[in-house]
């Protein structure tokens, strides 16, 4: 690799500056993008932050009331809780069903390629409205997993979707269901492993299950530290799942009110697009958060191979 | 490095300067150019929401306007209503409201007292020929922001099939109490298959807790704002914690279920409830998704008396202006050509309500389908019983969230009197008057 850096600065000034300039005429469309459609509407939330604006009439500066008015406000700091346990038990349960069965899938069978495909399916359409509205149908009273239940004899089955204390787990599940991609991932981390670190351990005597985790689960830490990143940073901005199973409510007693459905409740159905302005930065502030500790964190237990 | 340097500051520049450009084309007109002279071509934009058969009756409408006023077009925009208010509201902040809007009694203050909406009387509707006081219903501080589009009331239907089936005999609904009501539909349960119960759960009903409020001297909305209080509550949310434990209403978890269901897929709309609670102009939609012919109630009063069962008409939608049509007179025209032209009534008939005004009343009554005519005989059988007009909802009174705190009771994660009492402290925290 430094052998080419080393070409590059022999082709000579005037060279490199016209490859640079051919090169942002190329990223040209995705930088006009990342301004008009990403860092512009991001400032203008972030000045709408700071006021009272009801859609219907111009904003009102009122300076950092709505961010003192977060900490206060009970629906919100109950979207908080409901997003938190969300995100903290879905991603780790996910990720764990991603890891095994990639585990499984690396053993090499006979029809591989088919279960691969079939197990990425729900990641594919997981996240889509025609995928959460079957989810309502199965998990209704009168619902698929209901009629089963009481076909095998039980009288009075949960009300799933419908009772405060069950229908957060059925989005919980939703989100488990579609570990087809952090699987992929994880297949593809499995095969880069060399096999002759198996090989010598198998000649030291370790038994399958000492060779998984001394030897599979340190390599794959990489892997697994980024899909853990990207699954929580997916996660806390979950939406359509908790707005088309709850119906745009937030599910029986604000039980699936996520913090993106309470900002979008907010601003577009109780005119009050300032403070889901607050609300969207402070999401903001909470992923960053987040994500910095996962970083620190990465270093006591990301184990990399160079 | 200084060359590189040029570079990334040459091509930020064009970069914003393209930006700025292409945020300068998106602002957009509203659509219809400026015409002094009633002669000159006119765009108007007009939105409703509705389902198939309102989009087609209002498309012959709209053909009948252009007909005969052959400078004027009117482009339709018809959502469904769940995404209506988002859209509306999202059109509004970026200046792009539609010229004529059809608007709701939760949202009129809301966005009249914003400047959003016409003053229609200064534009020149035609406000002659309603029936009394159905003009009012669209007034937000004396300004006439909506002409009303209809009117219904709230209602309690029966459905023979259920009730028959239990062996049952309906009460007659000029005399009947609360209590009545109660132990008939407990009796309907207990004589019913699983799943089917002799009344849905009102407790979650907005119209019938309202009557309940103001049979007991007081009404949702004032005109200081709030207009009930949390012990009242209290004793309806209490009631209806009652209800579902004895089996009169559905169980919790059927009863959260039902509140989101789409209008045919009910436990009213597939007989599976004996009593339920709607407005009239539902009615026809209800007939038509049970298959049978609904028999319609007064809601029930707490003396036994028919005068005093409180109730109301509402106007079931208004016809509204955008305030900064470039047409107000057009628009005002049209308006008045929706509300009271009798051809427009004819097409339209009782779908949006029964007509306000009363000649095109008089008119749509011979063609009436015989579910529309039982909404209008009921109508007319409750026009001597009325209450006091009720104030429209006032800003910040939209979200009532009656259905949150009824499940927080169902569930028992709240008592009845401490839900009442977060209710009407959500409420008022909320409520400019």
């Amino acid at each position: 690799m430094s052998a080419l850096s080393e070409l590059s600065h022999l082709k000579g000034g005037k060279q490199e500056s016209a490859d640079n300039k051919s090169a942002y005429v190329f990223l040209l469309p995705w930088l006009l993008g990342l301004f008009i459609i990403t860092l512009g509407p991001m400032v203008a939330s972030l000045y709408l932050s700071f006021t009272d604006y009801s859609l219907l009439a111009d904003p009102e500066w009122i300076g950092l009331k709505n961010y003192q008015r977060m900490f206060t406000d009970p629906r919100l700091l109950n979207s908080l809780a409901v997003t938190f346990t969300y995100v903290f038990v879905s991603t780790p349960m996910q990720l764990a069903l991603a890891l095994g069965i990639a585990v499984l899938l690396n053993q090499g069978m006979r029809g591989l390629a088919f279960y691969r495909s079939v197990f990425y399916l729900p990641s594919l359409m997981g996240s889509s409205v025609a995928i959460a509205i079957l989810w309502r149908q199965i998990f209704g009273t009168s619902g698929l997993v209901n009629q089963f239940l009481v076909y095998l004899g039980f009288k009075n089955p949960p009300g799933w979707i419908a009772d405060p204390s069950t229908a957060l787990w059925t989005i919980i599940l939703l989100h488990v269901w579609t570990f087809g991609s952090p699987m992929i991932i994880f297949l593809a981390g499995l095969r880069q492993i060399p096999g002759m670190y198996y090989e010598a351990a198998s000649v030291d005597g370790a038994s399958k299950w000492t060779q998984f985790w001394q030897v599979t689960m340190p390599l794959l830490t990489p892997i697994i530290f980024f899909n853990l990143v990207l699954q929580i940073i997916g996660a806390f901005q979950s939406f359509t799942q908790a707005f088309v199973v709850s119906g745009g409510t937030g599910g029986p007693s604000d039980s699936t009110m996520f913090y993106t459905l309470y900002l979008y409740q907010k601003g577009f159905g109780q005119f009050e697009m300032g403070y889901a302005s607050a609300m969207a930065w402070l999401l903001l502030f909470i992923v960053g958060a987040f994500t910095a500790v996962n970083f620190f964190a990465s270093k006591y237990w990301v184990f990399y191979d160079d | 490095m200084g060359r590189l340097n040029t570079g990334v500051a040459k091509a930020a520049a064009l970069l914003l300067a393209a930006g700025l450009a292409l945020t300068g084309c998106a602002s957009g007109s509203t659509g219809s150019t400026a015409a002094k002279a009633s002669d000159a071509k006119v765009e108007l934009r007009f939105m409703w929401w509705g389902n198939d058969t309102r989009n087609a009756m209002t498309m012959k409408v709209i053909e009948a306007y252009q007909a005969a006023n052959p400078n004027v077009t009117i482009k339709p925009e018809p959502t469904d209503w769940g995404s209506y208010w988002d859209k509306l509201a999202t059109m509004t902040a970026g200046n792009n409201t539609p010229d004529v809007i059809q608007m709701d009694e939760k949202y009129i203050a809301e966005y009249g007292s914003k400047g959003v909406l016409l003053d229609l009387e200064k534009a020149g509707v035609k406000t002659d020929g309603f029936a009394p006081g159905t003009i009012d219903l669209g007034r937000v501080k004396g300004k006439l922001f909506g002409v009303n589009a209809g009117i219904n009331a709230p209602i309690v239907l029966a459905n023979p099939k259920v009730i028959s089936a239990a062996g049952a005999t309906l009460p007659d609904d000029k005399t009947w109490t609360w209590d009545q009501l109660n132990a008939f539909a407990k009796g309907v349960t207990e004589k019913s298959p699983q799943g089917t119960y002799g009344s849905q759960n009102y407790g979650a009903v907005e119209p019938m807790l309202r009557v309940y409020l103001r049979q007991n001297g007081q009404d949702e909305y004032s005109d200081a704002g709030v207009g009930f209080d949390a012990p009242l509550l209290g004793t309806w949310f209490e009631n209806m914690q009652a209800r579902t434990a004895d089996k009169t209403f559905p169980s919790a978890a059927e009863a959260t279920e039902d509140m989101g269901k789409a209008l045919d897929q009910t436990m009213a709309a597939t007989n599976k409830a004996g009593l339920f609670y709607y407005w009239s102009n539902q009615v026809s939609a209800l007939d038509k998704a049970t298959g049978q012919d609904l028999k319609l109630m007064r809601p029930p009063s707490k003396t036994g008396s028919a005068k005093d069962a409180q109730l109301w008409y509402k106007a079931s939608m208004y016809w509204s202006g955008s305030a900064k049509s470039k047409n107000a007179a057009e628009v005002a025209k049209f308006v008045s050509f929706l509300s009271s032209n009798i051809e427009a009534g004819k097409v339209m008939g009782t779908e949006r309500g029964v007509p306000a005004n009363l000649a095109v009343r008089d008119a749509v009554k011979a063609q009436l389908s015989a579910s529309d005519k039982k909404v209008v005989a009921y109508l007319d059988a409750i026009d001597a019983e009325r209450g006091k007009t009720p104030a429209i909802t006032p800003v910040g009174g939209s979200d009532i969230q009656l259905g949150r705190y009824s499940q927080d009771v169902l569930f028992n994660k709240s008592t009845p009197a401490k839900a009442a009492e977060g209710l009407v402290n959500e409420l008022k925290s909320k409520v400019k008057v």
